[in-house]
């Protein structure tokens, strides 16, 4: 159903999308295309051997991911598994742990730097996408047809009958953990800050642009990240397009837990494995940091670093809520606007929306940066905005703006386009239509929207290091310290850092009764 | 040519495509105001499409329509928007608002009508006595039965006084007891508000009563199958004889 008389609306959300998100590229490619003899980097013989590293990473990280978080998402949402639901929240935690701190923490406890810990870590952060991905899918199958099955054959027939209609989504999370690892900067530049070093494409961007500021060699160095970017994001979109029609049904009846017998322990067991690994032990790491370490721990010594960690950081603790609360509550209806749109314009938008979202994720973070701050860094009343938080609540917008388009598109998808063609009928606005029709249903997914772009900025360092403002947050702050060695109030202020971006989560579960929607 | 104006409905080659492919049409029909008529065919004949395209939410591609005196399609071009058409259409899964009560129901499509606030109230209740629904204002739509549900989008159906009722499968989910009370809602109804009704079925026999009139479609072929003594419906002639209700009311 297309809804014309909306129009105002979408332009206003494009208008946004591209001031936000696209016009940093923009102002990237003109450079380029002004610059074209900065291409001669691409051939430098070392980018051969940092595409491959970055794709190494890549691969195997998205690999781990796919390994550990389908069983993973699988378990905890389909099966009788002991304290599956706990287990399944607790799985979201080396997600939402910014992968900094677990690099921290696990170099700390092993002693292992280099690629395969590089690998090994955004590997552990991915995991929960899949998971997430894989128990959606897993979630969606109706339960008719898994009793269809059992009869048929058992459990091998059961899951036989199931894996096609999951692996879509597998593959599509494993796709996103793809692309999270081949633009993490933060965590390989740590890894390697000692030892061994593992240069990867996010790397040599920011080496290049901290140089001599050349933003034509800085795009140039990119193009291959963003080849290989793209190559990962368009089949995760048709996966994740294929993966929602497969399994959905009119009459869905939801699938009941399945019984694993023998396998039921070993099942918790790798569970609760996955958990302590990703989670468990960068948390206890740094609550034994924070109360002394090596010292001694002791409580005085926590209260201590707590309090330090409030004194010192509590400006930088507001900047970060703040940053992340207004990009939240702004993407969200721009989001709403654009992911309506995406689902009952048309086939031109439902694959051209999502992509054109989709493309300021495609560059690596630290060239979007780095664009946004040519693109705002001209002085007069531009300075205004440069220097202020303002320009740090946009490029979260403009980067992350994808994720809740995606979410709010697939939550559209769900909705039965007549309860908005009977609002029509009756005369209903589309503004009205779009707020009182359209979103009421959509509060789970709005909401999971809203928290996945705060949890997004509130770990947001990748492009941060270039914005002068987000400099002023939490999370730049701990950057900056970590490399200075480790203390007890720097352990303080990163568990300060992960309760702020499990709060709304943490809020939700305990005062809704409704699952929060947060994937596409 | 300038249609009847007693013409509720008027098809004239009218086209329509599914999915970019033609699926119905060359399209004939005219139904006088005050016509029911029964619209019968084989799943996927395109009986809920046609329903749709009258409504404004279908894709016409080619012939031209009037709907109550207007001309609002022209070959591929839609001239007046569904909400501005009269037109009511109670779908087949009802399609009502989960996140909303009966009262917000309708209140909602009455302010959005403009009707005053002072006279929301009063219409709201006749609208819920007709369709015998009076006391149910705060029941959330969730917790409302398969025939209330029913009851309450024909309600909404109505909240705007259409002169063209499109019915899509309305007895569809119900049991036989529902069935018969709805049918004599519908009967009553469509005498007292003077509505001309397109309503889909599969049961024939069931709804017989209520019309003059049956058409059946398939193969993309609309065919009055039966009419009765002073049926008006007509599949070929767009200028038909005004029916009994037309006279009367002529």
């Amino acid at each position: 159903m297309k809804s014309k008389r909306s129009d105002p609306l979408f332009a206003l959300a494009i208008g946004a999308l591209i001031l936000f998100g696209l016009a940093p590229l923009i102002v990237m490619g003109w450079r380029l295309v002004n610059a074209s003899e900065a291409l001669g980097v691409l051939k430098d013989p070392r980018v051969m051997s940092l595409l491959g590293r970055t794709l190494g990473l890549g691969l195997s990280a998205a690999a781990l991911a796919g390994l550990l978080g389908a069983p993973f998402g699988f378990l905890v949402a389909r099966t009788k598994l002991p304290l599956g639901k706990l287990l399944g929240a607790l799985g979201l935690l080396p997600f939402l742990i910014p992968p900094l701190l677990l690099a921290t923490t696990w170099t700390q406890v092993t002693g292992l730097r280099g690629a395969p810990m590089t690998a090994l870590l955004i590997g552990l952060s991915t995991t929960p996408i899949v998971a997430l991905f894989t128990a959606k899918a897993a979630g969606r199958i109706d339960a008719r047809r898994e009793e269809a099955a059992l009869l048929a054959g058992g459990r091998p027939a059961l899951f036989a009958m199931e894996w096609p209609l999951i692996a879509p989504a597998v593959m599509a999370g494993c796709a996103f953990a793809f692309l999270f690892a081949i633009h993490d900067f933060a965590l390989p530049d740590y890894v390697s800050s000692v030892g061994p070093k593992f240069n990867v494409f996010a790397d040599e961007v920011f080496a290049v642009w901290q140089v001599d500021q050349d933003a034509p060699e800085a795009v140039a160095t990119a193009i291959p990240l963003v080849l290989m970017t793209l190559a990962a994001l368009l089949p995760a979109l048709v996966l994740m397009r294929r993966g929602s029609m497969a399994t959905i049904e009119g009459n869905f009846e939801a699938p009941k837990p399945l019984d694993l017998g023998a396998g039921r322990w070993p099942a918790f067991l790798f569970c609760l494995g996955f958990v302590v690994l990703g989670a468990g032990v960068p948390l206890g790491r740094l609550f034994w940091e924070a109360g002394g370490g090596p010292q001694g721990w002791s409580q005085v010594a926590l209260g201590e670093a707590f309090a330090m960690a409030f004194e010192l950081g509590r400006d930088d603790l507001r900047h970060s809520i703040l940053f992340a609360f207004s990009a939240a509550s702004l993407a969200v209806p721009l989001a709403l606007v654009l992911g309506h749109r995406a689902e009952r314009g048309g086939r031109t938008a439902r694959f051209g929306l999502p992509l054109l979202v989709l493309l300021p994720l495609a560059v690596p973070a630290i060239l979007y940066g780095i664009g946004t701050v040519l693109l705002w860094n001209r002085g007069g009343g531009f300075e205004l905005i440069y220097s202020s938080g303002v320009l740090v609540v946009m490029m979260i917008i403009g980067r992350f703006l994808c994720f809740p388009t995606l979410v709010c598109q697939s939550g559209v998808a769900s909705l039965n386009p007549e309860l908005e063609e009977a609002a029509q009928l009756a005369g209903i606005s589309p503004v009205k239509r779009l707020l009182r029709v359209v979103a009421p249903p959509l509060w789970p997914s709005l909401a999971g929207a809203w928290t996945l772009i705060f949890v997004l900025a509130v770990r947001e360092l990748d492009a941060a290091v270039i914005v002068p403002a987000a400099k002023q947050t939490a999370m730049y702050r701990v950057f900056n310290a970590v490399h200075f060695g480790h203390s007890n109030y720097v352990a303080a202020l990163s568990l300060l850092v992960i309760f702020v971006v499990i709060l709304p989560g943490l809020l939700w579960a305990l005062f809704s009764k409704r699952r929060m929607e947060i994937l596409p | 040519m300038q249609p009847d104006v007693q013409l509720a409905l008027q098809l004239s080659g009218v086209t329509i495509n599914v999915g970019g492919e033609p699926l119905l049409g060359p399209l004939e029909l005219s139904l006088v105001v005050g016509d029911h008529l029964l619209l019968v065919g084989p799943s996927g004949s395109g009986k809920t499409t046609l329903l749709r395209a009258i409504a404004g939410l279908g894709n016409v591609t080619g012939g031209v329509m009037h709907v109550l005196g207007q001309k609002v399609h022209a070959g591929p071009n839609s001239l007046i928007s569904p909400q501005d058409r009269g037109v009511g259409l109670l779908f087949q899964g009802g399609a009502l608002w989960p996140h909303m009560t009966v009262r917000q129901t309708l209140d909602f499509v009455l302010t959005a009508s403009k009707v005053p606030r002072k006279e929301r109230k009063q219409r709201r209740e006749k609208l819920l006595e007709l369709v015998e629904l009076k006391g149910f204002d705060k029941r959330s739509v969730p917790t409302l039965s398969g025939g209330e549900a029913q009851r309450l989008a024909l309600a909404r159906a109505l909240a705007t006084e259409p002169g063209l009722l499109l019915l899509d499968e309305p007895l569809g989910p119900l049991d036989q007891d529902l069935r018969r009370g709805l049918l004599k809602s519908l009967d009553a109804l469509s005498k007292e508000l003077r509505l001309t009704i397109v309503h889909v079925t599969h049961d024939e026999n069931e709804a017989r009563s209520l019309a003059n009139a049956v058409a059946r479609l398939d193969k993309g072929k609309l065919e009055i199958t039966q009419t009765d003594s002073s049926g008006s419906s007509s599949t070929h002639d767009p200028a038909p004889e005004p029916s009994r209700e037309g006279d009367e009311s002529a």
